[in-house]
């Protein structure tokens, strides 16, 4: 029985722009299933990253609601959504974001020292995300700038898991990397969904989405196509193309 | 036509290349508007005070010297009772050379007067004019008057009303050998002579019909006659006394009923205006650290703005500006703002002369006309835009040494040797805490700079807060400067009295602790008149004004101040001649003593050294030290119970309260002032560094928001970021207050004759300002972090 983890009633957002009103999310009705890897996908402008900002608490929608594991989002306050999303959210950007004045080891444990409570067990749990992602204790004490593009984006994986979050939110985790680096930190995604992790992520990329088991598709603010996929397997992988190329060829992409 | 285009090509790229300069220095100061109005402001209460500092210093002289002027005051004034005159003094005064001008008029004079003055009783000799007598020197100028007059009016000094709480119309009373006599205030006048409580004799008139009537009340030994003269050079006024005492010595030893008093103007105008220069210095003295905190937060603004701009300038350099353009756009920026705020700040200045010149009047009694100072406004305007050219010159100089390509690549160079102080993983302590630790460590060379300027605004906070708590709340040190012993009541014994033996009587009183003899007579040494104190043992006294060496013991030394010491060029251990009445003795020095009072000229014999000179010496007057007694009560006792052996007895308290209740004015203002600066530069710096932080690491605090840091979180990690620093700064300044105050005030009351300060630097005072301050930091510091609440998470990602 799929357990429904995150679930939108009329959400809507909309951007005052120089006085006229920009409607980017209109009545969205989605539910998120539990242990899923959902790929959202759309044109630019379509409002996938609104989307996954507004249901990551990240920003208040400016209608509807937003059950997130039994919490209405639209009514919590910025500090109660702050400690919402320590407690329940790992977000990972294109941008990456590293806090550049602090080390590898830090910038993981600067998120998992707010809810942690043992340091030595936190620690001993950074390091061995960190060596599971490829990054070795030689690059602990290094700062963002002295890493490449792959190494950083990895360490803002790890921190975006420290916390055991219900969802891990990506919003073009890829889309700053090379190739060699982008399936690294895809193949992350797909391991640590093998696990169990609930993920959502926002791409345009086509060989990114596959790695999904559910694609939505957005445009002008609605959800008008859906898709499942199944568990990424490599050898089917040819299929899974085909299947999401027609699908979206058929949305318009 | 040709060599018009030949000439004309380069001049205009010059004023073209000088326009694009001026733009970018506009573009520079539009781009932080608020940090370039906190720096507008520092530089504009710095060039105010140093401007208001410097026109005092440089005014205050010639204030003095043009009033005496106008007011055609005396230069020399010499007084006495009839008995003591004699017309040889007359024709002395006006045979000396440099004397253009003399008068010589009775007047009445009370050797120990007391009236009403700022809720307390003043005692001082008071020398009364007849207001209707044609003089030339002296003349009677009113500031204030009644328009009407009765038969019982009186004119009295103007500082009556600045400092002594008096108005026109009201009652006025003086009391004279224990009788009142009581005026109505019918005027105030303006006199550079006698016209303050600090010199110990003040001047009052008195119209025809009440003086005669005064003067007939009163027995014949006060009334008096006043010698005064006018000088070529009233710097020679001074001599012009002392060779009058060589010429005409006092004999009448011992007696307290025969007495010449004099009076130069040099002395006078450096009693009146010790305190308005004590008070200019310490202006100029904290505008110098406002300067010096507005260099360091240009330096701060300078790196900074070079670091934020650093892929502009290789963008600049790039397209072909040369570093010398670049430089010297940042230079206009800070000239233009340096300059402007400086004007203002003297501009301002005129506008806050009024309050300055009323703290003057009120210290001096006159009335201050403020000046256009063209030449100091100059000068302020000079020294603090000069000083600012300069820094921002040496800030600003590795412009030159930046590559464009490394400009462009935001001036990272290939190799980073950065540490990671206090790792997360390795270093215990919350983790709040330890990112603010980091942060501060982060964020070096800015908490230098806060430090140094908390360090100095502690230091001026706690030298101001001293100054005030010495010199308002517990006077005994500042008192001890003027050399007065801190007794509570004296009593001035009658000539035919056997002293030694009223002391043992008075000794004997219920709730009397001690009783000393302490007499100040005129004695010369070495040819000089100098003030000197004669006591049984200066053990049994409370404040020993000896500060090297030690009070004379035996019957041949002799303590002297380091003003006669330089004065006759003789120190510990050598020999000096004194000489009272016809007799001169030799007398070893034991020791250097200083003092306020009597312009520094003091002495100190004992008992035993006195009676060498004159053998029948038995000393006139008491100091009486009481316990659980009001001097009030104690006097009315002594005078019920001994009133036939006393000439006079005197409130030293209530003296003492009444002549520093000057002091306490100006030096209250002085400490506002002070305090008022300390609290806005802590609040400026603090929102400057803060904004600054809070723009610059706007993507930082957005990535921390993103992974759940709340809002308040983040504004502790940012004031306990700056806490560290600032709690040292504040150690440091208080530290350096506490060891350091009475030193520099020293210094700065040198020239009054202080070579030792004993202030009382009360440490729970300190501790309390300091934590102030800590608290105030704090406080701002969580303010003006709030800005942080609107640095969304979501903002930053949308960027």
């Amino acid at each position: 029985m799929s357990k429904i983890i995150i679930k939108t009633e009329k959400l809507c957002k909309s951007f005052s722009n120089g006085g006229i009103q920009q409607h980017v999310l209109k009545n969205l009705d989605i539910n998120l299933i539990e242990g899923d890897f959902t790929v959202i996908m759309g044109s630019s402008g379509s409002g996938k990253s609104t989307l996954l900002y507004a249901i990551s608490g990240m920003d208040k929608p400016t209608l509807g609601e937003i059950d997130f594991a039994g919490k209405n989002l639209a009514e919590l306050s910025n500090d109660q959504l702050a400690v919402f999303r320590r407690n329940n959210c790992g977000f990972v950007f294109q941008q990456i974001y590293l806090l550049d004045n602090m080390s590898v080891l830090d910038n993981v444990l600067a998120s998992g020292l707010l809810i942690n409570k043992n340091k030595r067990e936190l620690v001993q749990k950074a390091k061995n995300l960190l060596i599971k992602v490829g990054i070795n204790e030689n690059s602990w004490s290094k700062f963002p700038t002295q890493l490449s593009g792959g190494e950083a984006q990895r360490v803002g994986i790890v921190r975006a898991l420290i916390n055991d979050p219900r969802i891990l939110f990506a919003d073009e985790p890829t889309g700053a990397l090379n190739s060699a680096s982008s399936d690294n930190v895809l193949d992350i995604f797909t391991n640590v969904n093998g696990n169990g992790q609930s993920i959502v992520m926002v791409t345009h990329d086509m060989k990114t989405a596959l790695r999904g088991n559910r694609i939505l598709y957005l445009r002008d603010g609605v959800i008008c196509g859906e898709l499942q996929l199944g568990v990424f397997s490599e050898k089917e992988n040819v299929e899974r193309h085909e299947k999401l190329s027609a699908f979206l060829t058929e949305m318009g992409w | 036509m040709l060599n018009v285009m030949k000439n004309s090509v380069p001049s205009l790229q010059k004023w073209g290349g000088k326009m694009e300069i001026m733009n970018l220095a506009i573009a520079n100061i539009r781009k932080s508007k608020s940090a370039t109005a906190s720096l507008f402001i520092f530089i504009l209460v710095a060039a105010l005070l140093l401007s208001i500092g410097l026109m005092v210093i440089t005014q205050v002289n010639a204030f003095f010297d043009n009033k005496a002027e106008q007011l055609k005051d005396p230069h020399a004034i010499i007084m006495m009772d009839n008995k003591s005159y004699h017309s040889r003094y007359g024709e002395f005064i006006a045979n000396y050379p440099g004397v253009t001008g003399t008068e010589t008029e009775e007047a009445i004079i009370m050797n120990v007067a007391k009236f009403d003055f700022a809720n307390s009783e003043l005692t001082s000799s008071a020398a009364i004019f007849n207001a209707d007598n044609h003089r030339n020197i002296g003349t009677l100028k009113l500031i204030e008057k009644l328009d009407n007059s009765s038969a019982n009016d009186i004119f009295i000094p103007y500082i009556f009303k600045t400092n002594g709480g008096y108005e026109l119309g009201e009652e006025f009373i003086v009391n004279y050998q224990n009788k009142d006599y009581a005026y109505r205030i019918a005027g105030f006048f303006e006199t550079t002579m006698m016209g303050t409580t600090n010199v110990g004799l003040m001047k009052f008139m008195l119209p025809e019909t009440p003086y005669h009537k005064l003067a007939d009340q009163l027995d014949k030994l006060a009334t008096g006659m006043v010698i005064s003269a006018l000088m070529e050079d009233k710097i020679q006024s001074t001599k012009l006394l002392n060779d009058f005492t060589r010429e005409f010595p006092q004999t009448a030893v011992g007696e307290t009923t025969s007495y010449i008093l004099g009076l130069d103007i040099e002395m006078v105008k450096n009693v009146s205006t010790l305190t308005i220069n004590i008070i200019a210095i310490i202006l100029v003295a904290f505008a110098a650290i406002i300067v010096f905190v507005s260099l360091i937060v240009i330096k701060y603004r300078v790196s900074n703005s070079i670091e934020d701009g650093m892929t502009n300038i290789g963008v600049l350099k790039a397209i072909g500006y040369t570093s010398k353009q670049i430089l010297s756009s940042i230079i206009v920026q800070f000239v233009l703002i340096a300059c402007s705020a400086s004007v203002a700040g003297v501009v301002l200045s005129y506008g806050l002369m009024p309050l300055i010149g009323s703290i003057v009047s009120s210290l001096s009694g006159l009335v201050w006309y403020q000046k256009f100072d063209m030449f100091i406004n100059l000068i302020t305007i000079f020294l603090v835009a000069s000083c600012i050219v300069l820094v921002t010159l040496i800030s600003a100089y590795r412009v030159r040494k930046i590559q464009p390509i490394m400009a462009l690549r935001g001036g990272i160079s290939t190799h980073s040797f950065r540490k990671n102080y206090f790792p997360l993983d390795k270093t215990r302590g919350g983790l709040h805490f330890l990112l603010a630790i980091k942060s501060a460590v982060a964020n070096a060379k800015q908490n230098i700079m806060i430090l140094l300027i908390i360090i100095a605004l502690t230091f001026a906070s706690v030298f101001s807060v001293v100054l005030y708590y010495n010199i308002v709340s517990d006077k005994t040190a500042f008192v001890n400067l003027f050399g007065t012993e801190p007794a509570n009541v004296m009593i001035t014994v009658k000539p035919d009295t056997d002293t030694n033996d009223l002391l043992n009587h008075i000794q004997q009183m219920e709730q009397v602790r001690n009783v000393n003899i302490f007499d100040l007579i005129t004695t010369k040494i070495d040819g000089r008149t100098v003030y000197t104190n004669v006591t049984d043992s200066y053990n049994q006294l409370e404040n020993n004004t000896v500060y090297e060496g030690r009070q004379p013991k035996h019957e041949n030394e002799i303590s002297i101040s380091w003003v006669v010491s330089n004065q006759i060029d003789k120190g510990i251990g050598d020999t000096v001649e004194v000489q009272y009445g016809t007799e001169t003795v030799s007398f070893l020095v034991t020791g250097l003593s200083q003092s306020i009072g009597n312009l520094g000229q003091v002495a100190g014999l004992t008992m035993e050294g006195i009676q060498q000179l004159y053998s029948e010496y038995e000393g006139t007057t008491l100091y009486v030290y009481l316990d659980d007694i009001s001097n009030k009560s104690f006097i009315q006792n002594v005078q019920e119970q001994y009133g036939d052996y006393i000439v006079e007895t005197l409130d030293i308290d209530e003296n003492i309260e009444s002549q520093t209740g000057m002091y306490t004015a100006a030096v209250f203002a002085v400490m506002v002032i002070v305090l008022i600066i300390t609290v806005l530069v802590v609040v400026m710096i603090l929102y400057l560094v803060i904004k600054t932080m809070i723009i610059k690491r706007k993507k930082e605090f957005g990535i921390m928001k993103a992974v759940g840091y709340s809002t308040i979180q983040l504004m502790n990690q940012i004031s306990i970021s700056f806490l560290p620093v600032i709690l040292i700064g504040v150690t440091f300044g208080g530290v350096l207050g506490y060891f350091f105050t009475n030193p520099m005030l020293s210094v700065l009351l040198s020239s009054a004759g202080v070579k030792r300060l004993d202030f009382i630097v009360h440490l729970p005072i300190i501790l309390i300002l300091c934590i102030g301050i800590l608290i105030l930091a704090y406080v701002v510091s969580m303010f003006v972090s709030l800005k942080i609440k609107k640095v969304s998470a979501y903002s930053l990602l949308i960027e």
